[in-house]
């Protein structure tokens, strides 16, 4: 029998031409966006792949100079796009591409590609993950918020129960369906994704593919969440009418009004400090030190050399004072930037709990956290890049001054050295986080989106069992 | 007489009607929790622009006791910031940030200010990379997202709200068998749908203008009444749109059912759809210039002066022969050789940045064709710009700041190439920055051709309305 249902609501669907054409424009649009991103997300890698071989071989090629020298003119680093990224592309156009790494500071990711596009693109963007965290959900609410209300207004409810099947078949056999439709649309977009992936993987990832069956599930789980939902409402409403008045409402809260409710609310609990107090603090901080980190003191370094080495001037000192200096000084403003940059990407953080707390209002947030994390788009994987550059910049730095001090003699700003001391420093390998650290910082997303197919389904299936005949 | 009664008769309806009055009561917290936000953001814009101008003062006058003291007599506190070295005067220590104050209109439209930088700091150094700077710091999520102001009200939730107020005032008539009776008064269905329509326009659009109003009051933006002007014919329209798509889809003679699925399609298709539809086809048609191979550039050409530091002085004075006339012969003398680097690295950086702007505007000139597809694009463009949060006005003051930074260096290049010292006695004459905003015609010029575009969507549709109103008879 429920084979039958199924059978039934997918012809219908198949056979509604206002439907078809809906199915054919959203699986359009999913086919174009998967197309562009990837074609994007490719074009930006190699670009980011090439430029970072120039840097470095600009790194390389510097000729002979001081390695302090060295250690000023500093190398730029470029954010890989990672694989999945085509599929989301989440806060990689509001975050810079690219920083330079030099002696002395830590720089901010510059070069953000949204400052570089119009407004207009503020408002339409159109990702394959949107398309599956909008759209396919209101397909969703389309194709099944007459489900119940709709046979109960023709009065073709009363007759199927009347033949003997169960409410809780039906509902089962609508759900499926309206699941056996979409999947016409979804299947081969996932298969084109994956074969995207597979085949010429537009960035390096740490387990694509992995990842993207996560990501396959995420999605899964939500438009579950969206027909049990349409479902429910359905079972529950008097007329078709209100059941779709009010699951458009619900979609309008979850995609439109709860994004950006969570912005404000977000900024409100954790307000960021603005960029003028934040160089600022660091500005003062560097200049005279803070609580317990106090700028090295040069006089106090050289006579504690002078101590260790056991002579009286600086010229008998087997070590450059200045090299040692200046390390103590890398070392006090990465005490000074490490305190000020974890704060802002702390407060970065915690507003991004924020949104995924208002998850329980609107799931399209847990889903949009998710999504964004295993596409490695989030805020915390762009951290993620940023403290791997900055422990470069730092490594570069310590070999920089290290060399300095070794090789040279104090006052003698003659030393140069050569190619091989550029050389030998490794090139910036970047391992992204593996799926496991993904999912374990969005543990939040997890449950609530769990909690809401749960919650979703229970409801559902209460409805359903109460469902007035007529 | 009879089409009084009409009215008299929907006006009751509509006040009586419950749900009518939860759904406007529900807009009205939207729009005053966006107004909120608005006032929240300009606020603070307002303050940072004041902290930065404070910066200027007290930069100035510490640099202005300095010299007065040195003038009698004492030491400066380090040769490296001695303020009469023009280096120092110019440089860093002189540094003069130039500041855009928020746009008029900001507490109704966060715009673009959420992202682009508002104050640049400009000193001798000031060239074209100083340009790439991040603006506010700001949660890229955040940025991602958008803030909920008056302008996202009035892009997505307006004709939503316009097509739930509208989208049966024809079909629920003709559903319940009043529509003969109507129409066998002394009315017209057009008269009939205009009145019901004006009825639901009314509170409507007139709770969106308050809102404005009073954000524009408490934030002090009727010092440019152009502007309101324009946000307020932009709001007009694009809500008039709306209404009269509901009219048009209305007079097609279809269930109440197939004109909420229609309307809410157009919305998706002209608000949500669109608009990405436009993004894509534009970026793979004439995508932008990449930023990333700029900065390989501008490190190109910079390695490339430094490299060739020696011959630059020579080149720049046969360049600038104004300059040579205070230079020594000696052209080893070391602020000199600097600056000629420095200069050098400058062109080259104008020229790389030159033509990778150039090959953004044009692909930007094709891009905003294609925005004459969308109403929401249309209408988003207008308020923006209404409220001087736009592109528009953020490169503007850009381009003043890139020649304010040109005076800036007119002003010390020759001392420093002289290896003159400065004194008190230039302080009066130091370049400062003053914003010359636009005016408001210059927006208005601007907002004609989008505005004109989205009037004539408008009579377009009306004219389709009118047209099938005009065939709807009472005994449909």
């Amino acid at each position: 029998m429920i084979r039958h249902i199924i059978r039934k609501e997918f012809t219908d669907i198949v056979r509604d031409g206002r439907f078809r054409w809906c199915s054919i424009l959203v699986g359009a649009l999913l086919l174009v966006a998967l197309g562009h991103g990837w074609v994007q997300a490719r074009n930006a890698q190699q670009e980011h792949a090439a430029a970072q071989a120039t840097a470095r071989e600009h790194w390389e090629t510097q000729g002979e100079k001081n390695p302090h020298s060295a250690a000023h003119y500093g190398i730029y680093a470029f954010k890989p796009r990672l694989a999945l990224s085509f599929v989301d592309e989440g806060v990689d156009p509001y975050t810079g591409t690219s920083v330079w790494l030099e002696a002395h500071r830590q720089n901010d990711f510059l070069l953000r590609p949204a400052q570089d596009a119009t407004a207009a693109q503020r408002i339409g963007v159109l990702t394959a993950a949107q398309v599956l965290q909008h759209l396919v959900p209101l397909l969703i609410i389309l194709l099944t918020f007459g489900a119940f209300a709709g046979e109960r207004e023709r009065g073709t409810l009363r007759q199927l129960l009347a033949s003997g099947i169960g409410r809780r078949e039906l509902a089962v056999g609508k759900a499926l369906g309206v699941g056996g439709a979409l999947a016409l649309m979804l299947v081969p977009a996932a298969l084109v994704g994956a074969a995207a992936l597979v085949v010429v993987s537009p960035g390096p990832a740490a387990s694509p593919l992995a990842r993207g069956v996560v990501l396959a599930g995420v999605y899964l789980a939500y438009f579950t969440v969206f027909l049990a939902l349409s479902l429910a409402v359905s079972a529950w409403a008097r007329s078709a009418r209100t059941a779709l008045v009010i699951l458009l409402g619900v979609w309008v809260v979850n995609g439109l009004v709860a994004p950006r409710v969570a912005v404000d609310l977000s900024k409100w609990l954790h307000p960021t400090p603005s960029a003028i107090e934040f160089a600022r603090t660091i500005e003062r901080e560097m200049a005279s030190g803070v609580a317990d980190i106090s700028p090295p003191d040069r006089d106090a370094s050289t006579e504690r050399l002078l101590a260790e080495y056991g002579v009286e001037r600086v010229e008998d000192l087997p070590v450059n004072a200045v090299g040692v200096y200046l390390q103590e000084s890398e070392e006090f403003g990465n005490r000074i930037f490490d305190r000020n940059y974890s704060a802002l990407w702390d407060t970065f953080e915690r507003q991004g709990v924020v949104h995924e707390t208002l998850a329980v209002a609107a799931p399209l947030l847990a889903v949009r956290t998710l999504s964004m994390g295993l596409a490695g788009t989030d805020v915390e994987q762009h951290r993620h890049f940023a403290t791997a550059a900055e422990t470069y910049r730092r490594d570069l730095m310590r070999r920089m001054n290290g060399d300095m001090a070794e090789n040279s003699r104090t006052g003698d700003f003659s030393y140069a050295a050569d190619a091989e001391l550029w050389e030998s420093v490794p090139p910036l390998q970047y391992a992204a986080p593996t799926l496991g650290w993904v999912l374990g910082n969005r543990i939040l997303s997890l449950l609530v989106l769990g909690t809401w197919l749960v919650g979703t389904v229970l409801v559902a299936a209460a409805r359903v069992r109460r469902a007035e005949v007529g | 007489m009879a089409a009084r009664t009409v009215l008299r008769n929907e006006w009751r309806l509509l006040v009586a009607d419950r749900a009518l009055r939860v759904v406007l009561g529900l807009f009205a917290v939207l729009l005053l929790y966006a107004l909120a936000n608005g006032v929240v953001w300009m606020r603070f814009q307002e303050r940072i622009v004041e902290t930065v101008q404070t910066g200027n003062a007290e930069r100035a006058s510490a640099i202005e006791q300095e010299l007065a003291a040195i003038e009698n007599g004492a030491e400066p506190a380090s040769r490296f910031s001695d303020p009469r070295d023009p280096y120092v005067l110019g440089g860093g220590r002189g540094t003069h940030t130039a500041v855009l104050t928020p746009g008029p209109l900001t507490a109704l439209a966060v715009g673009q200010s959420d992202l682009l930088p508002y104050y640049y700091d400009v000193n001798i150094y000031t060239n074209e990379s100083s340009f790439q700077q991040n603006g506010e710091v700001e949660n890229p999520l955040n940025l991602m997202v958008g803030r909920f102001d008056l302008a996202f009200v009035v892009i997505y939730l307006l004709p939503l709200l316009v097509l739930a107020l509208g989208y049966n005032v024809l079909s629920e008539e003709r559903e319940q068998g009043t529509l003969a009776l109507t129409l066998s008064q002394p009315v017209s269905a057009r008269g009939v749908v205009v009145a019901k329509l004006a009825f639901r326009a009314l509170p409507v659009v007139g709770m969106v203008l308050a809102a404005s109003l009073l954000g524009t009051l408490v934030t002090g933006g009727f010092g440019s009444p152009g502007r309101v002007l324009l946000w307020c014919a932009a709001v007009v329209i694009y809500a008039l749109f709306w209404f009269v798509l509901a009219a048009w889809v209305n007079s097609l003679r279809r269930s109440s059912a197939w004109n909420a699925t229609v309307l809410v399609g157009a919305w998706l298709v002209l608000v949500v759809v669109l608009p990405a539809a436009i993004n894509i086809a534009s970026g793979l048609l004439h995508p932008l210039p990449s930023r990333v191979q700029m900065v390989t550039a501008q490190r190109e050409a910079s390695n490339d002066a430094v490299n060739r530091r020696s011959e630059l002085l020579a080149r720049y004075l046969e360049d600038h022969p104004e300059m040579a006339e205070g230079v020594v012969a000696d052209v080893t003398f070391s602020g000199a050789l600097a600056w000629a680097a420095t200069d050098a690295v400058n062109r080259r950086l104008e020229e790389v940045t030159g033509e990778h702007d150039a090959r953004r505007a044009e692909q930007i000139a094709l891009v905003r064709r294609y925005r004459f597809l969308s109403p929401a694009l249309l209408a988003q463009e207008v308020l923006i710009d209404a409220a001087g949060t736009g592109d528009a006005r953020y490169a503007g003051f850009q381009s003043q700041v890139r020649a304010f930074a040109e005076r800036w260096r007119e002003f010390f290049v020759p001392a420093i190439l002289a290896g003159e010292q400065m004194d008190a006695s230039v302080l009066p004459d130091l370049p400062r920055f003053s914003l010359a905003d636009e005016e408001a015609a210059d927006v208005a010029r601007r907002a004609a051709v989008p505005l004109g575009i989205l009037g004539g969507l408008l009579v377009l549709v009306s004219a389709g309305a009118g047209v099938g109103l005009a065939r709807v008879r009472g005994a449909d």
